[in-house]
């Protein structure tokens, strides 16, 4: 079958292009690393491990059974509040970014509760839900909510009205509209709020695991803090980061070069990949 | 009357744009809207086609369907030409097979080529998409077209070859079109009727049929025309640009 053999290729081609393109950040990161380990050598083994102590001390930790439950435990913390945060915010951003009244109300609202340290939320959910799974994921809703609905509004109002006027001539209703028009512009503001919102889903689970002493890899850090376990620090810090850029770029970032297909299109070469 | 205007008033922010405005088109024929900046041409084209309602009068159709040709393309970026063209189809609720037929047949009618068809609006040319949106307004097989400056950002080859395909496809499906335009060499060119729009005065200053049969003129004949008119009293204001900054 012809047709499904091209489209084998152009996915293997995808598939290809994304790996590559993986390099591009590997170097980033690299010249990071370095300047970690050039950072240690300057202040020794006590202040700063080196990158590689900190790998084997992340490798110690992945044998021992504890760590799989603890990232399980955050990472379904940090889902449950990122999800509802996204669904919910999502579906009132798109609504208000529709109706001009709702916009002026709403947005003083999210910069407010934009401009509220998540360390604040943190310590009222321990009062009010106690120091459990519960209280993380509340913190990360209140973190990551106004994220996903200032990125709906932000899409909604700036949709091209003039082809909404055009697609109106032709003859499209509401939904249609919405469909062919706002949503494709919508989503590129989607996936840069929701970029965001899952980092920051994974720091405040983290951050309220910590504080409320309730498990998870945050638990595992309090852990490591009392015992002045340096490298142990470190290696959960990385642990943290390498779960927030996977579920990124290997949830989000594909969903995202999915849909917005059309725009790599006009772009040149050494953006693309 | 495919399409009439009963004493259409507006104006944007108690500024008056049109008042009392009547005018009526039949099957067939081109007619060519002109007037100076400012004067309301996009505004009457809009109320004609049903994108702004009116604040006084009211807008009689007698037609099924109507398509837009906009000043510029508004190609919707995510789709390729070939759903592009298609998509007034799409509003329509034809089947997918049955409007790809149609889309690459309109193509072709504007000379844009089969490859062309798979590309997003950001790989075509400019004069690619206007093209590509010509040929979406003709693949409805509309009534009335309205056409709001289409050529302006077009060579002139190419605004050539469009207006002709125009005209040509106005005679032989018998669409009415209505066409802004700023440029009288256009409007000699393809126009049936020519209504003359003044800022100034907010109305019509002047309606006339232009001789001969619209795409069949020859430039010869349209230069001297277009110099004839240059001389006459209504179309003084389109063409006193200095009389304007006062």
């Amino acid at each position: 079958m012809p047709a499904s053999m091209r489209s084998e290729a152009r996915a293997a081609a995808w598939l290809g292009r994304y790996l590559w393109s993986a390099w591009a950040g590997a170097t980033g990161l690299l010249c990071l690393a370095a300047a970690w380990q050039a950072a240690h050598e300057l202040y020794g083994d006590f202040v700063l491990p080196d990158p590689l102590t900190t790998l084997m001390t992340l490798a110690d930790l992945a044998t021992e059974p504890g760590l799989g439950a603890a990232v399980k435990e955050t990472g379904l913390r940090a889902l449950t509040g990122f999800l509802l945060a996204a669904g919910i915010g999502t579906a009132a951003g798109t609504i208000a970014g529709y109706s001009f009244a709702a916009l002026r109300l709403m947005k003083p609202v999210v910069t407010f509760i934009l401009g509220v340290p998540p360390i604040s939320w943190i310590v009222l959910a321990l009062i009010w839900f106690g120091a459990s799974g519960g209280s993380a994921v509340a913190t990360v809703i209140v973190a990551a909510l106004p994220i996903s609905f200032a990125g709906a509004l932000e899409g909604v109002a700036t949709r091209d009205r003039g082809l909404d006027a055009m697609a109106r001539a032709f003859g499209a209703g509401p939904l249609r509209r919405f469909r062919d028009v706002t949503l494709p512009h919508l989503l590129s503001y989607l996936f840069a709020a929701w970029t965001t919102a899952i980092g920051t889903a994974w720091k405040v689970a983290v951050m309220a695991e910590l504080l409320g002493n309730s498990g998870g890899i945050g638990g595992a850090l309090a852990k490591a803090r009392a015992l002045f376990d340096i490298p142990q620090v470190m290696a959960l810090t990385v642990l943290v980061v390498l779960c927030a850029l996977g579920s990124d770029h290997l949830v989000l970032q594909p969903l995202r070069e999915a849909a917005e297909r059309w725009r790599t299109a006009g772009q040149p070469w050494g953006v693309k990949r | 009357m495919k399409l009439r205007l009963e004493n259409i008033g507006h104006a944007f922010l108690g500024r008056t744009v049109i008042e009392g405005m009547n005018l009526a088109f039949a099957a067939g024929e081109i007619v060519a809207l002109v007037g100076p900046s400012g004067c309301g041409k996009t505004t009457l084209m809009q109320i004609a086609a049903g994108l702004v309602v009116p604040l006084r009068g009211r807008v009689h159709r007698a037609y099924r369907r109507h398509a837009i040709v906009f000043q510029e393309p508004r190609l919707l970026p995510w789709l390729t030409a070939r759903d592009n063209i298609a998509y007034g189809l799409a509003c329509a609720g034809t089947p997918r097979r049955h409007r790809r037929e149609i889309a690459a047949a309109r193509a072709r009618e504007v000379g844009l080529e089969a490859d062309d068809l798979g590309k997003f609006p950001a790989e075509l040319s400019g004069g690619m998409r206007q093209r590509a949106a010509v040929a979406r307004a003709l693949a409805v097989a509309p009534d009335v077209v309205f056409l709001d400056e289409p050529f302006s950002a077009v060579d002139v080859g190419l605004r050539r070859m469009m207006q002709d395909h125009l005209a040509q496809a106005a005679a032989r499906e018998g669409f009415c079109a209505l066409f802004v335009t700023h440029d009288l060499g256009e409007a000699a060119r393809i126009a049936d009727r020519l209504v003359v729009l003044s800022a100034r005065r907010r109305g019509i200053v002047d309606l006339r049929a232009v001789p001969g049969r619209p795409g069949a003129r020859d430039e010869r004949f349209v230069f001297d025309l277009v110099a004839a008119w240059s001389r006459e009293e209504a179309f003084a204001e389109l063409l006193d640009g200095a009389g304007r900054l006062q």
